[in-house]
């Protein structure tokens, strides 16, 4: 027998990659709906996204509230009856208001569509908001506030939010205790009247999607007019904050976090898919420059990426990691050193093949299943995008060379322009 | 229903291949018959410290992710009481680079002082990171001892104490490898887009030649029955007092097991469940609360937890918990909340069983329990239990002497 040699077997280049496309229509009153067919078994993802997120609120935690009130009673449920009938039903209810959109997404088998259609239509339309059930929500948001502002990690994003957008802008402002009792049920009830209408409203559906299942929804929401609610335009301007570094002194902390970043181009911008893999070389995935030097080689922490995030007025960059008190200084050094590498040094070729590669690995992963390709979608749809978009990105992933990446370095990571914010003890 | 084949090779390497086309991906997962329980009292945290180790390169690879990034692969690992777990996810093409880089840290490892140093350290932020710099990270730390006296469970998976790790010496590392990583004490699954034949004939070749070796005896010693409540209280400076219960059950391949698995469902599954409903919504006690079992293979917990609002007197709030439990002996509404729970957890199943990774973990872990057909039973195994089952159970297990319990109270001045 011969002995077996242990070396790589043969690598094959990444297959050419299919997205599925959505097929669409519109409800009646005129709210666009995705459908994508996807997975093995007769379940549904189904998701109800407004523009109703922080951007929009003109107080702080006004769009997270509004959005975790919409199951706490509706005009023909409870809150305690709405939860229990959802549960009894199998299904599952996430809520949620980022910096640009909120909404509702539920998981739930196909059997049980049309409950759970009638209890979206509850919670999106006809929620009362009562008074009992803000009022224990906010103590009970007030007591995970307080433990949550313990974590360094918290601290640090929240800051480094205020520092690269601004503390007057949505995006940027932080919560204080304060922000917990300004909440009522006219406030909640005009936001909602004002954001959560079909006109600011698009579906998505994916899974075993069925005959029926067009004629379902126009049936639960196909009949729902908007209000004509007169919405001011938001004045807020993006501006950074003018001081570059902050630290935040909390005594006690073994680790420190640290946050390092600032805004930079979204999505629709052409050089976006370049930032993307510019941002997987420094720091997006286990074998990058700042997992390698700084765990891997220095063991300073259990773990730091960076990561590139689109928002509808721009988008962020942020490098994250907690370090031990003791090294923070040197962990900082690192990541500066790692940027201005990646600026002046041209990538090798082995190096450059293995980003390529992970990456459209990575790409497989994003369009694999219901659960992926339904966010995937929603995340080029929201910019105005198609799957163009991604396909973009495939080529770029294919094509990109090191003088690009190196130029890209330059005009993206410019070290005296990135706010630093750190957490810990002095 | 989850179809899989089964085969075995001389070297007593188990495999198991569930074949799914709607994906462009594969999923390896290699599950080595090892975790904290395993350990020396003397030398704790050394499983979980092995799973670092295992990418620091092996026998003719130095560097495990490199190359497996180059094949458009991700991987990750988790170690527990019971196990450590090893699994990865590849474009089918390239699932080869999968069986070459697993079968050869299964081989032998590279034992390089140097990656011993770093993963020390790396694994002290770890312990820093999860248990010391969140509020009530510890708890779970002096729980564990409170509630195990002799098993090893009484350590957590990171370790009794971090010196254990900062002391581990190389020649420990080599001992501990060869005491229980071997073909003979592993399980492999690969689920995803590959068929029978190839998954057979790569494990053949790759596998096949590691020698089967002499595994460590497992030989632990039985956790003695509690006869006594046991009470700790930590004081420090946290936002808010906090709450915690467990109690001792059975194992995981004990006829209870889905009794109370469906038992802290009805307490805690969901924004409906009791212990929600009536001391979040209703009385206004806690701020959260939640109630789980462990999947421990030898006998394992029921554990409580929850933080307190303010004001709240805690000795309120723990006789508030009792009461909710007690409410399960009642029988009232119980029929139509198993139902709820069943429903919940038939989902919950088949969401879970669609993601290839899942499937591949769910079949090794089964296929250690004994059987991996419990991956297709659970749902009637659950269904199965009845009214008379929960109430049996409860009076069973809920009570004082089998009860340790952590007030874990604020120092903070409350505004």
């Amino acid at each position: 027998m011969n002995t077996l040699q242990r070396i790589q077997p043969p690598v094959f280049p990444a297959e050419k990659i299919v997205i599925p496309e959505a097929k669409s229509f519109i409800l009646n009153n005129r709210v666009p709906v995705y459908l994508i067919e996807a997975g093995t078994e007769d379940i549904m993802r189904l998701e109800f996204t407004f523009k109703a997120g922080q951007v929009n609120e003109d107080l702080p935690l006004l769009a997270s509230t509004t959005n975790r009130m919409l199951s706490e009673g509706s005009q023909n449920y409870s809150s305690e009856e709405l939860n229990r009938v959802l549960d009894y039903h199998g299904a599952f209810l996430n809520m949620s208001a980022e910096k640009d959109r909120a909404g509702i997404v539920l998981f739930f088998l196909n059997k049980h569509i049309e409950k759970v259609l009638e209890l979206s239509r509850e919670i999106l339309f006809r929620p009362t908001f009562p008074e009992t059930e803000l009022n224990s929500l906010m103590k009970k948001r007030l007591r995970w506030f307080h433990v949550n502002r313990e974590k360094v990690q918290n601290l640090a994003i929240d800051q480094f939010f205020e520092s690269v957008f601004g503390k007057q802008h949505p995006y940027g402002h932080q919560v204080t205790e304060h922000d917990f009792t300004g909440m009522s049920q006219v406030l909640l009830e005009d936001f909602h009247d004002k954001y959560y209408t079909p006109d600011n409203m698009a579906i998505i559906v994916t899974g075993k999607i069925h005959e029926r299942t067009t004629s379902l929804l126009n049936e639960y929401f196909g009949e729902i007019s908007s209000k004509n609610m007169y919405i001011e335009d938001s004045e807020n301007v993006i501006k950074g904050e003018r001081k570059k570094k902050i630290h935040i002194n909390k005594a006690e902390t073994v680790q420190s976090a640290i946050r390092i970043g600032s805004s930079t181009i979204n999505k629709r911008h052409p050089d976006y898919p370049g930032l993307k893999i510019l941002d997987s070389v420094l720091g997006g995935y286990f074998g990058s420059r700042l997992m390698k030097n700084i765990r891997e080689e220095k063991g300073y922490t259990y773990g730091i990426g960076s990561s590139v995030f689109s928002l509808d007025l721009c988008g962020y960059k942020i490098i994250s990691t907690e370090v031990g008190q003791k090294n923070l200084q040197a962990a900082i050094d690192e990541i500066h050193k790692e940027i201005r590498l990646l600026q002046s040094v041209p990538l090798e070729k082995e190096e450059l093949a293995v980003v390529r590669n992970f990456m459209s690995g990575e790409m497989l992963r994003m369009f694999d299943g219901p659960f992926a390709l339904a966010e995937s979608f929603k995340s080029a749809w929201e910019f105005g995008l198609d799957n163009s978009y991604y396909y973009r990105l495939v080529e770029k992933i294919r094509t990109i060379e090191p003088d690009e990446i190196i130029e890209l370095a330059k005009t993206y990571y410019n070290i005296d322009e990135l706010y630093q914010v750190t957490v810990g003890a002095k | 229903m989850i179809d899989y084949k089964k085969f075995s090779l001389d070297n007593g390497l188990r495999v198991m291949v569930h074949e799914d086309t709607s994906t462009p991906l594969v999923a390896m997962n290699v599950l080595y018959d090892v975790g904290s329980r395993d350990e020396d009292p003397e030398i704790t945290g050394l499983a979980h410290l092995f799973e670092h180790l295992m990418f620091g390169g092996s026998k003719n690879i130095p560097d495990y992710d490199t190359p497996l990034q180059l094949v458009g692969g991700e991987n990750n690992a988790f170690t527990n009481n019971d196990i450590t777990n090893y699994y990865l996810t590849i474009p089918s093409q390239n699932i080869e680079t999968g069986f070459w880089l697993e079968s050869d840290r299964m081989l032998e490892l590279d034992f390089s002082q140097k990656n011993l140093d770093t993963q020390k350290n790396v694994v002290t932020e770890e312990f820093n990171q999860r248990y010391l710099n969140q509020p009530y990270g510890d708890a779970m730390l002096k729980l564990r001892p409170l509630a195990y006296k002799i098993h090893p469970y009484r350590w957590p998976t990171i370790g009794m104490d971090i010196a254990h790790i900062e002391n581990t010496e190389l020649k420990q590392i080599k001992k501990f490898f060869f005491a229980h990583y071997a073909p003979n004490n592993a399980i492999l699954t690969l689920s995803g887009n590959i068929n029978y034949d190839l998954a057979f004939s790569l494990t053949q070749k790759w596998f096949g030649p590691i020698k089967k070796r002499k595994v460590q005896l497992r030989n632990l010693p039985v956790e003695p029955l509690q006869t006594e409540e046991r009470i700790l209280t930590i004081e420090k400076d946290v936002p808010s007092t906090a709450l915690f219960k467990v109690w001792h059950v059975g194992t995981r391949n004990s006829t209870d097991f889905f009794t109370l698995d469906l038992i802290t469902d009805l307490l805690a599954g969901g924004e409906s469940g009791r212990l929600h409903t009536k001391l979040v919504r209703e009385k206004k006690l806690f701020s959260e609360i939640n109630a789980y079992i462990s999947s421990d293979i030898d006998p394992g917990l029921i554990t409580v937890h929850g933080k307190l609002m303010k004001g709240v007197d805690i000795q309120h709030a723990e006789e508030a918990v009792n009461d909710v439990i007690a409410s399960l002996l009642n029988g009232d509404r119980i029929r139509d909340e198993m139902e709820k729970v069943k429903n919940k957890f038939e989902s919950s199943t088949v969401f879970s069983n669609t993601s290839i990774l899942n499937k591949a973990m769910n079949l090794s872990f089964c296929e250690l329990l004994g059987n991996p057909d419990l991956i297709n039973q659970e749902v009637d195994s659950y269904r199965k239990v009845t009214p008379e089952m929960v109430l049996e159970a409860t009076r069973r297990y809920f009570v004082p002497s089998n009860c340790s319990t952590i007030y874990y109270k604020s120092t903070r001045k409350e505004k």
